[in-house]
């Protein structure tokens, strides 16, 4: 017989505003509810204004934790790639979005919390202490990370340098990275834009990595950023873009 | 008096005065150089959330038997989440959600005035809870499971509910009756605190909560029953439970009641491990370290009322679903 195990969310005791930027945040009820309405919502926008096309689905691991990068032109990279999750898998993701832009005020952290699930990357004071927090989460319960290793939107849609943070959060772990490649975001909504244009959207998913024999240091996680870039890259060249 | 109980208007009416004066209570003491600066500090914080919880714990009585019981639903359902939240019992969606929903439904069975459903809801809200937890398929854990929620929705709901139902009382009884109970169940505790620190020597229970003295549960048993029968004296004047006997009872029972409710909540804290349940109210903690006593204390007093003088709850009303 075992013991009654109690583990409070992980956001448990913190203020409502800090609760909303926790690394360790967990939805409930109400979380869950919205979020659920919001992906929907997304999935019927995807679906209908940009005629979202998905290739490569069977590459998605079929259980959590696993993470997806991708390349970075658009707000709407994030929505897209979350949105092409399975349903089972829908609650487990957590797009990694700028502290700076997504959890600045908090009218737009509440929206980005409870209806994006995302969590808050600082890109001026990112320590090794968060990367640390959302290793840890990966690594412990189900969960999975849609985050953009360029660190910020491409402004000429060309695929820029990835950033050796992501290596912090997978190395020497077998957790999946699943690259992708999403076409036509840049046309439709490039940074400099407010409300998108209804241009078809285009997303490859490839074959899952690990880096469970990568060492946990500065020339792993170094190696690990140039492997994902030069497999998302390889995925842009892999076919004809439908557009 | 403004379609208020006279009982109901003269306990809101001293509820404000209360407020208006600690400030200079405070402050005479502060004079008097009894305020070490960190009690200042901690009492100021404390009177301050008291400023916004009062109205909003006494504006809902007050403005009639709908926003009342709308008003325990909501506390019901945010006691809920707090208790889910730090117990980790969220997690398990499906029980979570029948215990909301509930919650609902007692709301929605207390505004129609179906006392029924109201009573139906303990054993069915239990039988899906009990149900719903299988189709995870996932034995290890089950007990513990559906007990965090038959526990959380027998307190929360069922218990917090009556309160709701006890607004119904007509010719604002049940608003008088409310708004005395609210009033004493907090006086209670700051009883309880004052002849504490005054008289208070003995631990009444050290494990559960070291600052508990057994002269100040006394102390509090003696004035919060005082004032309790004086107001229920005052609200069923000349009925079958204006007797000394009744009277004496519903006070003790209410400060009993309370300050058990008060030692759950501190047991429920320890055996989790956690300081506060909730970060709700600056100074307090979490709503249940502030509503903790009420849990109890609502089911005693209304059905020694209907057991005594009758609810009419035996006469068929349903406002909504009835006719």
């Amino acid at each position: 017989m075992d013991d009654w195990q109690y583990k409070p969310a992980g956001d448990h005791g913190l203020k409502r505003e800090e609760s909303l930027k926790s690394l360790r945040r967990e939805a409930g009820l109400i979380g869950t509810i919205t979020q659920t309405a919001w992906r929907l919502a997304v999935r019927g926008y995807l679906r209908g204004y940009h005629r979202l096309k998905v290739e490569g689905m069977e590459h998605v691991p079929a259980k959590p934790s696993f993470v997806m990068v991708a390349n970075h032109t658009s707000h709407l990279d994030a929505l897209t790639l979350a949105a092409a999750l399975p349903w089972p898998l829908r609650r487990f993701a957590f797009p990694i979005a700028a502290g700076d832009v997504f959890f600045e005020t908090p009218a737009v952290a509440l929206f980005s919390a409870m209806m994006l699930n995302a969590l808050p990357m600082w890109r001026k004071s990112c320590g090794p202490h968060a990367m640390q927090q959302l290793r840890d989460r990966l690594l412990s319960e189900p969960t999975i990370y849609v985050l953009f290793p360029e660190g910020t939107r491409s402004r000429d849609g060309s695929l820029g340098r990835f950033k050796p943070g992501l290596g912090m959060i997978v190395a020497a772990s077998e957790v999946p990275v699943v690259p992708c490649y999403l076409h036509g975001a840049h046309a439709a909504c490039p940074a400099n834009r407010k409300m998108p244009l209804p241009l078809p959207l285009h997303l490859r998913i490839g074959a899952p990595l690990t880096f469970g024999s990568v060492k946990n240091e500065r020339a792993g996680w170094q190696e690990i950023a140039g492997q994902l870039e030069a497999a998302v890259s390889a995925l842009r060249d892999a076919g004809k873009w439908e557009v | 008096m403004f379609g208020l109980h006279p009982v109901a208007f003269w306990i809101a009416a001293g509820i404000a005065a209360g407020l208006a004066i600690t400030p200079l209570i405070f402050l005479i003491l502060d004079k008097v150089g009894k305020l070490k600066p960190a009690l200042r500090s901690d009492l100021w914080t404390r009177y301050k959330s008291w400023l916004v919880l009062a109205p909003l714990m006494v504006g809902p009585l007050l403005a009639g038997r709908l926003a009342a019981i709308i008003g325990v639903g909501v506390l019901s359902l945010a006691c809920y989440r707090e208790f889910a939240r730090a117990t980790g019992m969220f997690r398990f969606r499906a029980i979570s959600a029948v215990v909301a929903l509930g919650i609902l439904l007692l709301t929605f069975a207390a505004a129609d005035q179906w006392y029924g459903f109201f009573v139906a809801l303990s054993s069915l809200t239990i039988s899906v809870l009990v149900i719903i937890a299988l189709f995870a398929d996932q034995p290890k854990g089950y007990i513990q499971r559906v007990a965090l929620g038959i526990f959380a929705f027998s307190l929360f709901g069922v218990c917090l509910g009556h309160y709701g139902y006890f607004a119904n009382d007509k010719d604002g009884a049940g608003q008088a009756f409310l708004l005395a109970i609210l009033l004493c169940v907090e006086l209670n505790d700051v009883f309880a605190y004052c002849t504490g620190k005054m008289f208070g020597r003995r631990k009444l229970a050290p494990q559960t909560s070291p600052n508990k003295t057994i002269g100040g549960a006394l102390g509090a048993l003696i004035l919060t029953s005082a004032l309790f029968a004086t107001l229920v004296h005052a609200i069923v004047h000349g009925s079958a439970l204006d007797q000394p006997v009744h009277l004496i009872a519903m006070g003790m029972l209410l400060s009993l009641t309370g300050q058990w409710g008060d030692l759950v909540m501190s047991s429920i804290k320890r055996d989790l491990g956690v300081k506060d349940l909730g970060v709700t109210i600056p100074g307090h903690g979490g709503l249940l370290d502030r509503f903790d006593s009420l849990i109890f204390v609502g089911p005693a007093m209304f059905h020694y009322v209907n057991y005594f003088l009758g609810l009419g709850l035996d006469q068929p009303v349903r406002g909504i679903t009835g006719h």
